[in-house]
């Protein structure tokens, strides 16, 4: 039997309504569950013996007058941790634009370029390439302070991996696109930037995204070369003064996540920015 | 063996060859298009229709021959090493309309429009979009211009397509199969707008299926069969007394497909 115009009206908004309340049960299930695994994390560390069924688990106990005392001073490393991966990623997209531009040429030195930048920097360790930077320049005069061969080293090295994300990016904007530019007498130049990188950033943006995610914690191994007073470096000092290393490690751990939770939030709204006459 | 073109043709081909491969899909293609007239290719699929249109405007390279449309004379070479410049120019004079539409997929139905006469003409973006404003207009798509495609139905998007080709004021439009991609339902709108532009007089090759419009719209029919142009004629003398025996298998086997 077909309902009528009124009944199917009334249908639509309890399906509706159900399908809310659904969504908001699956969110409210994530926070509690959420809540719960935190909970665990922090009872971990919490220095508690917990008897559980006969069972004696052990806890980690905390110097929490070390946290409070040294927590300010690793703090301060956000701000280089900051700035030394925004700049970075600053150079690692041109790069990559470079990068990828040069792996889609038909001119063999550009395309040779980029390959052989591409391959010698995915094909060796970023811990190696910051050393490298930092101790090889000098021998032939180049003296870089440790932040800029920092930035040197994470954006080159970071460059040549999205070099790769670029080039799939530009390579997935439909073929269709690129001949109807052509057939309207755009120059090639014309199509790329009007075009094709504004359809290719798209696709491109969460990647772009993760990659600096990433770099946030990768920045750390500049630390290794020292005087780059960023969050690790600070808490292994904090650390070794006062021989509190986990307490050290655990602030730096805190504050690499905060950041990365910030910008995971910052990057969805990017990516909403971005999708416009896309998704529907 | 290039004769002169006549004063009264727009566009003239002469022995087009192309290539895929080992594979010719067009062979020794020569024709003529007069001013404001209106040429159907038809033909099976893979019979190289489309690809003989796709040459026209080189958005595939062909490896021989000659195009001439208007006052633009492109020769083909073998190793595709064209002027640019020379394709350049060919390109402004023909607008092309595809069977997937390929509008801008993040540009909304005016931006569609204006985009080439502002890039590529340096117009100024008052005046393209009163122009734009216009061929929407003509299409009957003005309260759809803030929209972008992926909310536009393919007849829609078809016909903004159509129009954005227009901006660019071409001497010839080209359709690739420009209603393969519609529902069934669609199709007549976007006939509606071509015919439109047949009246107009505009000068139109058009690679299609529909064989209704062929037949009522066209001047001269083009049959093509594995790269060949086999025959062609008004649209009485090709579909109703075809004089090859593989245009009458190709239209027997239409009459009989349904």
């Amino acid at each position: 039997m077909k309902p009528n115009d009124a009944e199917t009206c009334e249908l639509g908004q309890q399906v509706e309504l159900i399908r809310q309340q659904q969504e908001r049960e699956f969110q409210i299930g994530v926070y509690v569950s959420w809540a719960v695994l935190f909970f665990f994390l922090i009872l971990a560390f919490s220095g508690l013996k917990i008897n559980l069924f006969g069972f004696e688990i052990k806890t980690i106990a905390l110097d929490l007058g070390f946290i409070t005392r040294s927590g300010p001073n690793i703090a301060e490393g956000i701000v280089v941790t900051i700035i030394l991966s925004t700049a970075s990623i600053v150079l690692a997209c041109l790069l990559a634009l470079m990068g990828a531009l040069g792996r889609l040429s038909r001119f063999p030195p550009a395309y040779a370029t980029s390959t052989f930048y591409i391959s010698l920097v995915r094909g060796t360790p970023l811990l190696l390439q910051i050393f490298f930077l930092f101790f090889a320049l000098p021998q032939i005069g180049i003296r870089l302070g440790p932040m800029t061969a920092g930035i040197l080293a994470l954006g080159l090295n970071y460059g040549a991996y999205m070099a790769e994300i670029f080039r799939a990016g530009i390579q997935s904007v439909d073929i269709g696109q690129q001949e109807a530019a052509y057939a309207l007498g755009m120059t090639r130049n014309q199509m790329m930037h009007r075009v094709v990188f504004p359809q290719a950033l798209r696709l491109i943006i969460p990647p772009i995204g993760n990659q600096f995610i990433a770099m946030q914690k990768d920045s750390a191994l500049v630390s290794t070369v020292g005087f780059v007073h960023e969050i690790l470096w600070r808490a292994e000092k904090h650390g070794r003064r006062d021989a509190r290393h986990l307490e050290a490690l655990l602030i730096a751990a805190t504050f690499y996540w905060i950041l990365t939770i910030i910008f995971s939030a910052c990057q969805s709204k990017i990516e909403d920015r971005f999708s416009k006459g896309v998704r529907e | 063996m290039t004769q002169p073109i006549q004063p009264s043709s727009m566009v003239q081909v002469v022995d087009l060859e192309k290539f895929f491969g080992a594979l010719q899909a067009v062979k020794q293609a020569s024709f003529t298009v007069d001013i404001a007239e209106v040429v159907c290719i038809i033909g099976r699929s893979g019979s190289g229709k489309s690809t003989l249109l796709r040459c026209l405007n080189f958005l595939e390279q062909p490896h021989y021959g000659s195009i001439q449309i208007d006052d633009v004379r492109v020769i083909a070479r073998p190793d595709g090493r064209v002027d640019p410049a020379q394709i350049h120019a060919l390109r402004l004079k023909t607008g092309m309309v595809f069977q997937s539409f390929n509008l801008f997929a993040h540009r909304t139905a005016l931006e569609n429009v204006i985009e080439a006469p502002i890039i590529v003409k340096k117009m100024a973006t008052t005046e393209a979009t009163d122009l734009g404003l216009q061929l929407l207009e003509k299409v009957g798509l003005t309260d759809k211009k803030d929209q972008y495609p992926s909310r536009l139905s393919g007849g829609q998007q078809q016909r903004v397509a159509i129009a954005r080709a227009l901006a660019m004021q071409p001497k010839v439009m080209l359709f690739d199969e420009p209603t393969s991609a519609l529902d069934p339902e669609l199709i007549a709108e976007v006939l509606g707008v071509m015919r439109q532009l047949v009246d107009e007089g505009m000068t139109m090759i058009i690679v299609t299926h529909e064989m209704d419009f062929a037949r009522n719209f066209a001047d001269r029919i083009i049959f093509m069969d594995q790269g060949h142009l086999v025959e062609a004629g008004s649209p009485t003398q090709i579909f109703d007394q075809p004089q090859d025996a593989r245009t009458r298998q190709f239209l027997y086997a239409l009459d009989h497909q349904n």
